[in-house]
């Protein structure tokens, strides 16, 4: 028995590594050995948090495929995906998981001997690509598997944009033209550049992406040099690189503003700052660690006179969420760290007081002011009111 | 003015409230009807001493007087030994007149409501009441007799009663004409109270006819009588006070002392001592009952509430057995297997109970998509109505059948082609309603029938798990046919290996994967020797199964797989010597 445990760095040869492993698996079974394929465990029992890097990286545990009569199929569904998905990389090709799904379903119709392959839904195909980018401990974005770029709609008239086409032509786009329309950031943060025209004092990342329309609308970009995002809920992969890509290309303040509940804290803000334990492998390019909590906090509540409200009891996704809050506490090492005491502080708040303040309460300030909202939130980046 | 206060006849309370005992609708009618008359009959034939022989006819004879009814007849007739004419009236015609009330026994009937609201009912609806024939051995010709209830005074009139001959040595035969509706199947069925009947009843040879079907016989499965155990006095601690005072009454003018010692259960010269140190007062003992007071009973009442007594005897009850059940459940079908349990008798709020338990799986009945069918039995009678509030249905709910294989979903009864039976036998069992409908599901009963349906449980997942095992096993053997090659070429054509590494590669792994279906085996044959071990024991206490389909199963398995056994053990010979061969170059190649 041998294992089969793949490091692959960035930029190397996914094919070649592919090959590699399968030889080595053809090699076990010429000695009746049973190949042995190692993948990182994904998972909060195998995540921990360095302070220094600021997001959640992966601990030593693995999760091991050893041939058997159990784990037959899935070996031979994943060595048949990875076929497709070098044949795309080869040809230039991409897909989302669901297209590949009928690629697979299209593969099988077309060679009656590949029949017992079938996936029988969705799921079953999404679960051989992960463990496969698991394995190579790579994104799926590398096997040009990508997601929807759901999410991350940039405003800025200061940002120009730099895209690295795949036939390596280079798109420039200067935000400032696109009028009153966003720039939508790609799954594929590696391809793009980004420049200041002007010097940008912050960037803001609104939860609701509504809310960071109406901004724009009232002339928050125009009054500010700033990039504004709207997230869209929780951070798609093209959020969260795109985050990552201005930290790192631009070095400005990042600000994140969103509602003030528990749901927000732990899977909105918690995802785009360090990353998620489900993407252990991927939070490095795929987290903005300086990002701020810029509110809604609780003492904003008080100081600004804003309506918040219970968590009713009969809420059940409001409740599901503070269930996690508490586990959060005792098992996120994110939350868990010193580092973010004063996060964990606002989850111990909300548990204790079952509140929630949403983000839109700050309109009330002054109900006739439309651009009340970005003066309270200068006024907050000024005063350093954030976490 | 204050209205005036009229008493009523119990007669006229249970005609006005024919709901309560069962007749709250045309299609309960008749079934309650069916009921009454077989469970009249089976008690008579078992006090006797015989061996039940009866037949059915239920029939529709004209249009009802009810709106949306029909005139049904019901027909029953024994072979038992018949009722003394003079007590025609009496037992037909008027309510609580009975020869089992407060027996202490576990007869159907207890406290002679049932027969007589049948009769009730038919002469609401048809205006004559129900008609009898009756034969005891010592009598040469039988007598036929119409007889209704004179509800004003609850008293049995006889409107005709003549002299006939009848071929037959002793029996009762019953005709109700009455409104009602039919419904043969489903939970109220008549036909589900049949089947249900010969179950638990397996001495009993029944010939029935339901509407136009034809005449079904259902043989007896075995040629003894259920001995009755003698009837018992009640136990002090299963009392409420105003049943103890009453209870006094029937003693007459004994004393305190003689009074408590021969009309209860474990009273003892003992325990008359531990009633004193409770509370009774000594002067009492030789005081005769008739002259306490309603307080002096409650002193007494609560002293002996206080002391601790031996729990009742648990002799008075009586089982159907796990070896009669085990034969009568596959007169319901092709069974596939089965598995009986019959506890011991326990003691459950201070009363002996039995429970008996038979769950089988039938290959031609129900399915995996519906409820399993589960028939409830309160002293071997079906109980067919209110089945969610029953304590059989809550102990069914209470218990994880997913852990024994079978598909459940959280807190509800299990899903599958099965058939549970639980008989719960008791000589005070407590209904929730006078109809009999539903047991009363308090704490100590419900986790006895629980304990039962786990113990049966655990018995059916012997059966399950061997067929698991061996599904397991096939599905192992089709991973190798099926996935194997495509594994091993999808190896080559990403390598670009050539043909002879293909085959080295598609050996090893046939090599392998043999290996796996050889320890796969192991456990079907495992799995396959605990469901004998277990037939063997039931074997011995004469239980046997009808059909034997996990042997099939696994005999076929156990076949096919016996190639690849063969190619893995050989391969296990040379791995073992290439390893003894090898050993360093093994441990270098795992650093």
């Amino acid at each position: 028995m041998s294992t089969i445990s793949i490091k692959i760095g960035k930029g190397k040869d996914v094919a070649h590594l592919s090959k590699e492993v399968c030889e080595m698996m053809l090699r076990d079974l010429e000695r009746a050995q049973r190949p042995v394929l190692e993948a990182t465990k994904c998972a909060l029992d195998n995540s921990f948090y360095n302070p220094k890097v600021g997001y959640l990286t992966p601990g030593n545990k693995k999760v091991k495929t050893e041939l058997n009569v159990s784990s037959v199929q899935k070996m031979a569904r994943a060595i048949f995906m990875l076929e497709i998905l070098l044949r795309n990389i080869k040809v230039g090709a991409v897909n989302n998981k669901r297209e590949l799904y009928y690629i697979a379903k299209g593969e099988v119709k077309h060679n009656p001997k590949l029949k017992s392959l079938d996936f029988a839904d969705q799921d079953e195909s999404d679960a051989i690509i992960d463990f496969i980018c698991e394995m190579f401990e790579i994104y799926r974005e590398e096997l040009n598997c990508f997601a929807n770029d759901r999410g991350g709609q940039t405003y800025s008239l200061q940002l120009e944009v730099t895209e690295t086409m795949p036939d390596g032509k280079k798109a420039v786009i200067d935000l400032s033209k696109l009028g009153t329309s966003p720039f939508q950031p790609k799954n594929r943060p590696q391809a793009l550049k980004l420049k200041a025209k002007k010097k940008i004092d912050f960037a803001l990342i609104v939860e609701s992406e509504a809310t960071a329309n109406t901004f724009v609308s009232n002339g928050f970009t125009r009054r500010n040099n700033c990039i504004l995002i709207g997230a869209q809920g929780v951070p798609s992969n093209a959020v969260r690189g795109w985050c990552k890509l201005i930290q790192d290309q631009l070095r400005i303040p990042m600000f994140f503003f969103g509602d003030l509940d528990a749901y927000t804290l732990q899977n909105i803000f918690r995802t785009l700052k360090a990353g998620s334990a489900a993407s252990l492998i991927r939070n490095s390019d795929f987290s903005a660690p300086d990002v701020k909590f810029l509110g809604v906090l609780p003492e904003d509540i008080k100081k600004y006179e804003l309506h918040d409200y219970g968590v009713k009891e009969t809420d059940v996704g409001e409740m599901r969420a503070l269930k996690k809050a508490k586990d959060a506490l005792d098992n996120d090492p994110f939350f868990k760290d010193k580092k973010n005491k004063h996060l964990s502080e606002i989850l111990q708040w909300l548990l204790k007081n079952k509140r929630r303040c949403e983000q839109q309460s700050l309109f009330m300030v002054d109900p006739k002011d439309p651009t009340m909202p970005e003066k309270v939130i200068l006024e907050k980046i000024k005063k350093g009111s954030y976490i | 003015m204050a209205a005036k206060i009229e008493s009523s006849s119990t007669a006229e309370y249970f005609a006005k409230n024919l709901q309560q005992v069962g007749f709250s609708s045309p299609t309960k009618a008749v079934l309650t009807t069916l009921k009454e008359a077989v469970d009249n009959s089976l008690d008579a034939c078992e006090f006797a001493g015989i061996l039940p022989e009866l037949e059915i006819k239920v029939n529709r004879v004209g249009k009802g007087s009810q709106k949306n009814t029909e005139l049904i007849s019901i027909v029953v007739e024994d072979n038992g030994p018949g009722i003394d004419p003079d007590d025609i009236a009496k037992v037909f015609g008027e309510y609580l007149a009975s020869s089992k009330f407060g027996k202490g026994q576990c007869s159907r009937g207890q406290q002679g409501i049932g027969i007589s609201a049948a009769t009730t009912w038919a002469q609401l609806t048809s205006a004559s009441g129900v008609t009898v024939i009756t034969k005891t051995k010592n009598m040469r010709k039988a007598v036929k007799a119409i007889v209704d209830v004179d509800i004003k005074k609850n008293k049995g009139i006889l409107r005709t009663k003549d002299s006939i001959d009848w071929d037959k040595p002793h029996g009762v035969r019953v005709e109700f004409k009455m409104d009602g509706r039919i419904q043969l199947n489903g939970e109220g069925g008549l036909l589900t109270y049949v089947e249900g009947t010969t179950l638990v009843n397996p001495h009993l040879n029944l010939r029935y006819k339901l509407l136009d079907e034809d005449w079904v016989d259902s043989k007896r499965v075995t040629e003894e009588i259920p001995e009755i155990p003698a009837p018992v006095n009640p136990h002090p601690h299963t009392m409420k006070l105003g049943e103890f005072i009453t209870h006094a009454h029937l003693y007459g003018g004994i004393s305190l002392s003689k009074w408590l010692k021969t009309s209860f259960s474990r009273v003892s010269d003992q325990s008359i001592k531990d009633f004193l140190q409770h509370g009774l007062k000594k002067n009492m003992l030789n005081t005769s009952v008739n002259k306490l007071t309603d307080e002096d009973f409650k002193a007494i009442y609560k002293a002996i509430q206080d002391t601790e007594l031996m729990a009742p005897s648990t002799k008075s009850v009586l089982t159907v057995g796990e070896e009669a059940l085990s034969k009568s459940i596959q007169k319901l079908g092709q069974v596939d297997f089965f598995s009986v349990l019959t506890r011991k008798p326990k003691i459950c709020d201070a009363k002996p109970v039995v429970v008996d338990v038979a769950i089988a799986r039938f290959l031609n009945r129900g399915s995996e998509e519906d409820q399993v069918q589960l028939l409830r039995f309160a002293n071997r009678v079906p109980l067919q109505f209110d089945k969610a509030a029953c304590a059989i249905t809550k102990a069914i709910e209470s218990v994880n059948w997913r852990s024994y294989g079978l598909n459940q979903p959280k807190d509800s009864v299990p899903y599958g082609p099965y058939v549970f039976a639980v008989s719960v036998v008791s000589p005070f069992i407590k209904f929730k309603n006078a109809s009999k409908e539903t047991i009363d599901a308090s704490e100590e009963l419900v986790e006895e029938l629980r304990l039962a349906l786990m113990q049966a449980g655990q018995k059916l997942s012997r059966h399950i798990r061997a067929e698991v095992r061996a599904e397991d096993l096939e599905r192992k053997i089709r991973h190798i046919e099926q996935f194997g090659p495509i594994l091993v070429e999808g190896l080559v054509r990403m390598t670009g290996a050539n043909e002879k590494r293909k085959k080295a590669a598609e050996e090893g792994l046939k090599k392998l994967l043999g290996r796996d279906a050889s320890a796969a085996e192991k456990d079907v044959k495992e799995a396959h020797g605990k469901l004998e071990e277990m037939k063997a024991k039931q074997a011995a206490k004469g239980i046997g199964h009808g059909t034997e389909m996990t042997e099939a199963i696994a005999e076929e398995s156990i076949e096919t797989t016996e190639s690849l056994k063969t190619e893995a053990k050989k391969e296990d010979k040379t791995e073992k010597k290439s390893k003894k061969e090898q050993p360093q170059k093994t441990a270098k190649k795992r650093k």
